[in-house]
C-alpha cells in the first residue's frame, strides 16, 4: 500500500483546486473551473475501464447521455427535482452496460470500440426522434430554482465545489480499486487477457464490474452536466464528440494511471479554451488547426501520454513507476 | 503517487492568460456581445451572419445618408450618446450549447459587453439567454427556431424574427390567395431535416394546414446532410402532392432539386422554407433544374438604387457573395437593439431593456419586409412577415404578396423545362 | 417500380461506400490502426476534384486520377510522418493521432476553401438512362461501376499479385516477412497510400452527384467504421458485399418506414450482428 499522506504533489494539487475560486473567483474563471473538473470526473471514469482494463470505448456518451437526460426528463415529466433523476440513470447505466458487454467483451480488440460507438449512435439517433424525451430539440432543466434541491443556482461557484467533490471521491475510489485484487486484476487482463485467464482471473466478470463502475460515474458527470446547464439535446448528450473527448483527455494525460485523466483536462481545458478566446471570434477554423495540430504532436512525440513524458523528467526522487 | 505541481502551475498560468477585450475601452464605445457558430455544421451560416453583423457596425459608426430612412445610418456611431461607435466582440460557440453558456458568461462578465446577440442554432439560444436573464443583459435573438425561446417569462430576452408560426400562416394566406385564383391545392407534403428547425416550422405548417382544411399527404422528417435523399422523393412521387414544402439546410436542398430531376418527379410547386434554398450556393447549382421554386424570404435586394439594393452591394464587396435571408434577419434585429440603446440613450442595461420594449419601427425604417418591428411582453417581435420569392432564371424575385411584388408568379413551376 | 428504382439507387450508393471503405479496411486489418481521418481523405478528394475542374477544366477521367494521385501521396505522407512513429505507443496513441489529424485536416480546409457548401460544375457526366422505367443518372451508374471496379481490382491486387502478398505477409507476421527480405515500412507505407488512393477516387466519384463542405467527412467516416465492421476487418470483399448491403438497407428502409429511420436501422443490425457473428460477414474468427 501506497501511503497518500506523505505525498506532496497530491496535497499541493488537492490545495490549489480547492483555493482556485478563492483566487479566480470572476464567473468565466469559475466557469472554466467547473468545465475542467467535469472534464477530469468523465475521463477518470472512463479510464476504469479504457485505461486500467484496457478496453478502449469509444461510445461512453451511452452512459453520459442517459444521465444528462434523466435528471431533466422527470423534472419535465413530473416537476421532480433534477437530482431526483441521478439514481435512475445510473441504474439505467449499469443495465446498459452489462448489456453491451456481456456479448462484446468475450470478443478482442476494436470489436469493443466498434460495439460501443454503434450503440451510441443508435441512441442518438433514437432520441433525436423520441418526443416524449424532447426529440432533436431537447430538454431544459427550472428557469429559476424552486429551492436549493433544484441545484439550479445563479452563480458557478456551488458547482465547483459539487464536482470537486465528486471527483475526489471517484479518484478515491479509484485508487481503492488499483491497490485491491480486482486493480489487479484489471491490469493482468489488460497486459495479457490469456495468461490472465489460465491464471484463474474471472475476466468477463472483471471486465463487465470495471464497465459498470465506470459507467455509474460517467453517468454522475453527465447528470451534473445537464444540471448545471439546464440543458441537454442528442448531439450533447450522446454525441461521439462526447466520448471522444473522455478517450482524448484521458490518452493525453496517460491511460491507466490514477491522475492521468486529471493531467489530460488540465492541458486540454484550457488549451481548448484558449485556443477558441484568442481564435475563434476570428472564425477561420484556426481554434481546431491547432487543437488537432498539438494533439497529434503530442501523439507523434508523447504516445504514452504526457505522464510518461513527466516520468522522464522529473526530478528522480519524485518518480514514480507507474508499471499500472 | 503522482506528483504534477510543474504541470499544474503551467495550465494555471496558461489560464491567467485568458484576459481578453479590452480592459481600457475607449471612452465611449457600446459594447455588443455576439455568439454564433462560425465552425462545425452551422459554420457556414454563422460566417455569414458575421459578416452580417460587421457591416452594421460598419453603417451605424460612418455615416451613410444614402441609406434613407434606415435608423442610425446617417450620422457617425449612436446620436443620442454623443455618437458612441458600436464595438463588436464576436465569439464561436461551435454549436455546442455548454460553450454557448461559457462564452455568454464570459462576454458578460469579463467583455462586460452591454448587450448581446445571438445565437443561431436553438440549443445554444437556450442556454446562452439563460445567462443573459441572470445577469441581466438584453439578449436580441437574431434568428433561432424553436418556439419558446421566449415565452419562458424571460425579461431580458427578445427575438426580432419572424417564427415557425408565423411562417406557415404566411404559407396557409398564400395557398388562400392560389385557390381563389383557381389553382388546385387540396395536398401538400412537407419534408423536414429533423433537428429544432426543421421540427419547428414542420409542426406549425401541419397545425395551420389542419384549420386552414388542407390535407397534409406526407410528412418526411429526415436527418441532415444525408448521403441519398432519393428515397424521399420517390415516397413523393408514390403521393403525388400538389405542392411540396422542403425544410432543409443546404446540401440537402441542392440534392432534393437534383434528384427530383433524376427521377424525373416535379410537382405543380415546391416551397422551399428559406434556410438552405436562401443559401448563396444554392442558386449557382441548381438553377437550371429548379426554376420556378418559391422560397420563403423576407430579405428581397430590391431595384437598383434602393436602400436593401445598396446594403447588398456592401455586404457582396465585403464577402463577394449576396446577402442571404437568414443574415440579413440577423442584421435586421441587430438594427433594432441598436436603435433602441440610442433611444435609451445610454449604456445601462435596464434602460435598454425599457427601450426595447418600446421598441415601434415602422415598415420604411427596415430593410426587411416586415410589417415593424414591436415586441410583445414575452419578447417576441409581433409584426415580422415575411414575402415569397420564387427562382426566374439566376434571380429570386418577389412574387407575393402582390402588392410587394416584382414579378409574376409562374404556377405551376417549370422546373428543367425552358 | 419505385422500389426497384430504390434498389438500384441503394446498391448504386453501396458500391461508393464499398470503395472508401476498403481502404479503411485494409489499414485497419493490416496494421490494427483505426483511422479517424479517413472521412476526411474522402473529403479532401473531392475537393481534388472540385480543383481540377475549375482550374484545369478537366472531365472525370483527369479529376478522379488527380484525387487517386494527391490521396495516395497523402497516404503516404501520413504513414512516414506520423503513423509509423505511434504504432510503437499503445492503441490510444493511434486513436489520439488519427482523431488529431482529422480535426486538423478538417479545418485546415475550412480555412481555405470555408465552410461554403460547393458543388461540382456539370460534367460531362450529367444526364440520366431510362432503363425499361427504372431512371438511372449517368454520374451515379459510373460512379457504382467504377467504384465496383476498384474494390474488385484492390482485392486482386492483394490476393493475387506479388506485391498483395508481400503485403499480406508484413500483416501476419512483420518479423518473418522481414526475415524474407521485406521491407515492411514500405509495405506499410503503400497499404496507406493504396488506402488513400481509394477515399480518393470515392471522392471524386461523390463530388459529381453530392454538394459538401468541410464538414462532409463526419458522415462518411462514420459509414466506414459500419461496413468494415460489418463486412470483417480487413477484407476487402467483406467491405465490398458490408457497403453494398448497408448502401441497399438504407435506401429500402428510408423508402418504407422514412428516412429518420434508416440509420436505426443499420445500427440495430449491426448491434444484432455483433451478437451473432461478432467477427463480421467475411473476417476471420
Amino acid at each position: 500500500m501506497k501511503n497518500i499522506p506523505t505525498n506532496w504533489g497530491v496535497v499541493v494539487l488537492g490545495a490549489c483546486l480547492l483555493v482556485y475560486p478563492m483566487i479566480f473567483s470572476g464567473a468565466f474563471y469559475l466557469d472554466i473551473g467547473v468545465t475542467f473538473l467535469l472534464a477530469a470526473i468523465s475521463a477518470s471514469a472512463w479510464n476504469i475501464v479504457g485505461g486500467y482494463a484496457g478496453q478502449v470505448s469509444v461510445g461512453h456518451s451511452i452512459f453520459y447521455g442517459f444521465g444528462a437526460y434523466c435528471p431533466l426528463l422527470f423534472y419535465q415529466l413530473f416537476g421532480w427535482p433534477p437530482m431526483a433523476g441521478i439514481p435512475i440513470g445510473i441504474a439505467l447505466s449499469i443495465a446498459v452496460a452489462i448489456l453491451i458487454g456481456l456479448p462484446t467483451f468475450r470478443l478482442s480488440g476494436h470489436y469493443f470500440s466498434m460495439a460501443t460507438i454503434a450503440v451510441a449512435e443508435l441512441i442518438r439517433i433514437f432520441t433525436g426522434t423520441w418526443d416524449l424525451v424532447g426529440a432533436a430539440i431537447g430538454l431544459q432543466g427550472p428557469a429559476v430554482a424552486r429551492g436549493w434541491w433544484d441545484l439550479t443556482f445563479r452563480g458557478e461557484l456551488p458547482y465547483y465545489y459539487i464536482f470537486l467533490v465528486v471527483l475526489a471521491l471517484l479518484l478515491f475510489i479509484t485508487w481503492l480499486m488499483e491497490q485491491r485484487r480486482f486493480g489487479y486484476y484489471l491490469r493482468a487482463i489488460k497486459t495479457n487477457e490469456r495468461a490472465a485467464r489460465s491464471l484463474g482471473v474471472p475476466v468477463l466478470q472483471t471486465k463487465i464490474k470495471a464497465l459498470a463502475l465506470s459507467a455509474v460515474f460517467t453517468s454522475i458527470a453527465g447528470s451534473l452536466y445537464s444540471i448545471k446547464t439546464g440543458f441537454i439535446d442528442p448531439e450533447s448528450g450522446f454525441g461521439i464528440l462526447v466520448s471522444v473527448q473522455m478517450v482524448i483527455i484521458a490518452a493525453l494525460g496517460g491511460a491507466g494511471t490514477l491522475f492521468g485523466p486529471l493531467v489530460g483536462a488540465l492541458i486540454l481545458i484550457p488549451l481548448q479554451t484558449a485556443t477558441n478566446t484568442w481564435f475563434g471570434g476570428g472564425g477561420s477554423g484556426l481554434t481546431f488547426i491547432l487543437y488537432g495540430g498539438i494533439i497529434v504532436l503530442i501523439a507523434r512525440f508523447e504516445p504514452g501520454g504526457l505522464f510518461d513524458l513527466w516520468d522522464r523528467i522529473a526530478p528522480k526522487r519524485w518518480r514514480r513507476g507507474h508499471a499500472a | 503517487m503522482k506528483r504534477k505541481p510543474f504541470l499544474f502551475a503551467a495550465a494555471m498560468a496558461a489560464t491567467t492568460l485568458l484576459h481578453v477585450g479590452n480592459p481600457a475601452a475607449a471612452a465611449e464605445t457600446v459594447k455588443v456581445g455576439i455568439t454564433w457558430p462560425l465552425t462545425g455544421n452551422a459554420g457556414a451560416a454563422g460566417q455569414a451572419s458575421k459578416a452580417a453583423a460587421e457591416l452594421v457596425a460598419e453603417i451605424v459608426n460612418n455615416p451613410h445618408p444614402e441609406l434613407g430612412d434606415l435608423p442610425l445610418a446617417k450620422g457617425a456611431g449612436l446620436p443620442n450618446l454623443d455618437g458612441a461607435k458600436l464595438e463588436l466582440i464576436l465569439t464561436d460557440h461551435q454549436g455546442n450549447p455548454s460553450l454557448a453558456q461559457q462564452l455568454t458568461t464570459r462576454l458578460i462578465t469579463q467583455d462586460k459587453v452591454h448587450v448581446m446577440l445571438g445565437a443561431y442554432q436553438s440549443s445554444c439560444s437556450f442556454t446562452a439567454t439563460a445567462v443573459a436573464e441572470r445577469y441581466g443583459i438584453p439578449f436580441m435573438v437574431g434568428e433561432s427556431a424553436a418556439l419558446n425561446i421566449t415565452g419562458r417569462g424571460f425579461k431580458w430576452v427578445f427575438r426580432g424574427t419572424p417564427i415557425a408560426s408565423d411562417y406557415a400562416r404566411t404559407y396557409m394566406r398564400f395557398f388562400d390567395d392560389m385557390k381563389k385564383a383557381g389553382k388546385k391545392i387540396d395536398t401538400i407534403a412537407i419534408v423536414n431535416e429533423n433537428t429544432d428547425y426543421g421540427t419547428s416550422v414542420a409542426e406549425s405548417i401541419t397545425e395551420e394546414a389542419k384549420k386552414a382544411n388542407i390535407a397534409v399527404a406526407i410528412r418526411i422528417p429526415y436527418s441532415a446532410s444525408s448521403t441519398d435523399v432519393s428515397a424521399q422523393v420517390l415516397q413523393l412521387k408514390d403521393k403525388n402532392p400538389d405542392v411540396v414544402i422542403f425544410i432543409s439546410y443546404t446540401a440537402d436542398s441542392i440534392l432534393y432539386m437534383k434528384t427530383m430531376k433524376n427521377l424525373d418527379y416535379k410537382p405543380p410547386m415546391v416551397i422551399g422554407d428559406d434556410s438552405g434554398f436562401s443559401d448563396p450556393s444554392f442558386v449557382p447549382a441548381v438553377f437550371d433544374v429548379a426554376q420556378g421554386v418559391m422560397n420563403r424570404s423576407a430579405w428581397a435586394v430590391g431595384k437598383p438604387g434602393s436602400t436593401t439594393y445598396k446594403i447588398n452591394e456592401m455586404y457582396k464587396a465585403k464577402t463577394g457573395r449576396d446577402l442571404d435571408d437568414t443574415s440579413a434577419r440577423n442584421m435586421q434585429s441587430f438594427f433594432a437593439l441598436i436603435d433602441a440603446i440610442n433611444r435609451a440613450g445610454s449604456t445601462d442595461p435596464e434602460k435598454i431593456r425599457v427601450a426595447l420594449t418600446q421598441t415601434d419601427l415602422k415598415p420604411e425604417q427596415l430593410m426587411m419586409g416586415y410589417q415593424g418591428v414591436k415586441f410583445d411582453d414575452t419578447g417576441q417581435n409581433i409584426l415580422a412577415a415575411t414575402y415569397l420569392i420564387q427562382l426566374h432564371g439566376k434571380n429570386y424575385q418577389l412574387v407575393w404578396p402582390e402588392k410587394a411584388a416584382d414579378a409574376k408568379l409562374q404556377w405551376p413551376m417549370a422546373g428543367w423545362a425552358k | 417500380m419505385l422500389l426497384l428504382q430504390v434498389v438500384v439507387g441503394g446498391l448504386l450508393l453501396g458500391a461508393i461506400y464499398a470503395l472508401f471503405s476498403s481502404g479503411l479496411t485494409l489499414i485497419w486489418g493490416m496494421m490494427n490502426v483505426i483511422n479517424f481521418a479517413h472521412g476526411e481523405f474522402v473529403m479532401l478528394g473531392m475537393y481534388v476534384a472540385l480543383l481540377v475542374v475549375v482550374w484545369l477544366g478537366g472531365g472525370p477521367a483527369a479529376f478522379g486520377t488527380a484525387a487517386a494521385i494527391a490521396l495516395f501521396v497523402l497516404g503516404v505522407v501520413v504513414y512516414a510522418g506520423l503513423i509509423r512513429h505511434v504504432m510503437r505507443g499503445p492503441m490510444l496513441a493511434q486513436i489520439l493521432s488519427t482523431f488529431g489529424l482529422a480535426l486538423l485536416l478538417r479545418y485546415t480546409a475550412f480555412w481555405i476553401f470555408s465552410a461554403n457548401f460547393v458543388s461540382l460544375p456539370d460534367t460531362s457526366l450529367s444526364g440520366t438512362i431510362n432503363l425499361g422505367g427504372i431512371l438511372l443518372p449517368v454520374a451515379q451508374l459510373v460512379a457504382g461501376v467504377v467504384a465496383i471496379a476498384f474494390t474488385i481490382a484492390l482485392h486482386l491486387l492483394l490476393t493475387r499479385t506479388n506485391i498483395g502478398s508481400r503485403l499480406l505477409a508484413v500483416s501476419e507476421d512483420r518479423s518473418a516477412a522481414m526475415l524474407m527480405g521485406i521491407r515492411p515500412d514500405r509495405m506499410q507505407a503503400l497499404a496507406w497510400g493504396l488506402a488513400g488512393c481509394a477515399a480518393g477516387i470515392a471522392g471524386a466519384l461523390m463530388a459529381t452527384a453530392y454538394p459538401w463542405s468541410p464538414s462532409v467527412g463526419e458522415t462518411f467516416g462514420l459509414i466506414a467504421f459500419v461496413v468494415v465492421a460489418f463486412g470483417g476487418f480487413g477484407s476487402v470483399p467483406g467491405a465490398l458485399y458490408a457497403g453494398l448491403i448497408i448502401g441497399l438497407i438504407q435506401a429500402v428502409s428510408a423508402f418504407w418506414f422514412g428516412p429518420i429511420y434508416k440509420d436505426i436501422i443499420v445500427y440495430s443490425l449491426f448491434v444484432a450482428l455483433l451478437w451473432l457473428r461478432p467477427q463480421g460477414l467475411m473476417g476471420k474468427a
